[in-house]
């Protein structure tokens, strides 16, 4: 056990408080707006914290710190596309303010506001299909963390993950967004204190000019020039711009916040502020990576890069920058990165359970009620569903999550699962907003085709990463526009807002 | 080789020095906006119950 009673303290302490201040947000939900976007009253300060934290969890870390492990600095064009598309979203508002102006709930909610209610059920549905395969990754690698710094036997990683799932749920389900955004500013600030501290560590003990010289010795210029390493090149960058606008502008986590601001004004600041974090979000844990290649890399080699060996044990390279953290780190200061890196799995968790529980609840189960000709539902019972699809959401996570291992580096297998309804969506969302002649024809081609290109070529052709971002992007840009040009032009105008919430 | 060492070593300084930056404001003025944002959303409840009656 690495832990002393003080980090048990912080742990537990930190905890309780997440619990207590997650459960004062159930006093202001009156209706489901307030359940699934706080009333639309979030302020710019409140909008950064939870954004970020809502995209800054231990996952985000661990395959971040994998990146910088395997490819060395070369990595850090993911990070600064991530965030320099973020600022560009955030200065322009490309998609966002649009969206914002519509007053919408959730991203599938506009494919009724301006094609059809099939539409907007299959776009649920390939939504919430892509979304919890996404997340089902979540807990074993989070977990794998935790165990790791923390040296809790192996043999207690369920329990402990679920114990954390279960607080989770606890207040994400009575409170809904209000809580997930009062817990997400304690954690927001938690996690970023932890980042800070880890990087100084990291930096001290590795020592700049041996964290260059590791990767310049083990990488060459492979290392540092992301355009002649194998695994990134023109093609990555290219794929990466694309994936990071429709990750910005339409994966439901992020819209959620967006969606939430007091104006469309405010989704600009806070996404172009997040940018700037963004770019921390991923060269931080990049480097925490690199230095623990260069601390613990004296292994065998093994797809170019030495295994980290670490008090004799070899471990994998995702591995590596947890049992650093756990070598280098002293009393007190692992409680605080614990508790950092728990506040970053609760605050992602949770908004991520509300974002796909949501999408299942007000895009699938409601629409599906109202094409039967039932009625609708009153906000009460709308919020009792949201309810339950959350804990539906949640036991799938438990027993998927914990036992599947995703093949490939994490980030990739993040990117191509998320792609699966993102290719799609995106180029939906655009041809909806900014092409008058696109219509529901070409939206059901690009939700299906974007979807085939994302599924087909990666879990049965077993293509490349990069190669099937781009037959997924393309397959849906190409489905839409023949599509919206064989079909008749839709007689439906874009609304100047939607009629829910 | 060079080139991109200097590239990357100013834009870790620029990402670190922009999180820490951006996380002092949050944690001074988030507390602020959180406070607003209770207070709008007991008026939109308060208006509701008036509507609900």
């Amino acid at each position: 056990m690495n832990f002393a009673a003080i980090d048990w303290v912080i742990v537990a302490g930190y905890l309780a408080l997440s619990m207590v201040v997650g459960i004062i947000g159930k006093r202001y939900i009156g209706n489901v707006s307030h359940y699934l976007v706080a009333g639309r009253e979030l302020g710019i300060y409140v909008g950064i914290a939870t954004l970020a934290a809502t995209e800054i969890g231990t996952i985000t870390y661990m395959y971040n710190g994998e990146l910088g492990y395997k490819y060395g600095f070369a990595a850090f064009a993911a990070a600064l596309v991530s965030g320099l598309v973020m600022i560009i979203v955030g200065r322009t508002g490309f998609v966002i303010s649009r969206f914002r102006a519509l007053k919408l709930m959730t991203v599938p909610e506009y494919f009724e506001v301006k094609y059809s209610r099939g539409l907007r059920i299959v776009t649920g549905l390939l939504v919430a299909l892509g979304g919890i395969l996404n997340m089902g990754v979540f807990l074993k690698i989070e977990g794998e963390f935790l165990t790791i710094v923390s040296g809790i036997n192996v043999r207690y990683l369920v329990a402990v993950m679920t114990v954390i799932l279960l607080l989770e749920l606890v207040y994400t389900v009575l409170g809904g967004m209000v809580s997930v955004v009062i817990t997400d500013f304690v954690q927001y600030v938690l996690l970023s204190v932890a980042t800070i501290l880890v990087s100084v560590y990291a930096v001290h003990y590795a020592g700049w000019g041996r964290i260059v010289e590791k990767v310049t010795q083990t990488m060459g210029q492979a290392g540092f020039n992301p355009l002649v390493n194998p695994k990134f090149g023109l093609t990555f960058i290219i794929w990466q711009v694309l994936l990071w606008f429709s990750l910005h502008t339409c994966w439901q986590t992020t819209a959620m916040r967006m969606f939430s601001t007091k104006s469309p004004e405010t989704s600009q600041k806070v996404m172009t502020w997040t940018g700037f974090i963004f770019l921390g979000r991923g060269m931080l844990p990049m480097l925490w990576g690199i230095a623990a290649l260069t601390l613990y890399g004296t292994g065998a080699i093994n797809n170019g890069v030495p295994q980290p060996v670490v008090n004799g044990q070899t471990l994998a390279p995702i591995d590596a920058m947890p049992a650093m953290l756990a070598q280098l780190l002293g009393p007190g200061i692992r409680g605080i990165v614990v508790a950092g890196m728990l506040a970053a799995t609760m605050s992602v968790n949770s908004s991520y359970l509300l974002g796909w529980s949501s999408v299942i609840s007000q895009d699938v189960i409601l629409p599906i009620r109202r094409a039967l000709g039932k009625g609708a539902l009153s906000s009460r019972k709308q919020i009792f569903v949201n309810r339950a699809a959350n804990l539906f959401v949640s036991l799938f996570l438990m027993f998927w999550g914990l036992y599947y291992t995703p093949p490939g580096a994490v980030y990739l297998y993040l990117n191509i699962t998320g792609t699966i309804f993102l290719a799609g969506a995106f180029v939906s969302v655009v041809g909806g907003l900014y092409w008058r002649r696109s219509n529901t024809t070409g939206g059901y081609a690009a939700m299906l085709l974007g979807a085939a290109g994302a599924i087909i070529p990666y879990f049965f052709l077993h293509w490349g990463e990069n190669v099937t971002g781009f037959a997924a992007f393309g397959l849906a840009a190409g489905g839409l526009v023949f599509g919206s040009l064989l079909g008749r032009a839709s007689p439906v105008e874009v609304p100047k807002a939607a009629t829910v919430g | 080789m060079r080139f991109w060492q200097l590239f990357w070593t100013i834009w870790l300084v620029v990402a670190g020095s922009s999180f820490a930056f951006i996380t002092l404001m949050v944690t001074i003025k988030g507390g602020k906006d959180l406070r607003q944002m209770f207070r709008d959303l007991s008026k939109q409840l308060a208006a509701q119950k008036e509507r609900d009656k």
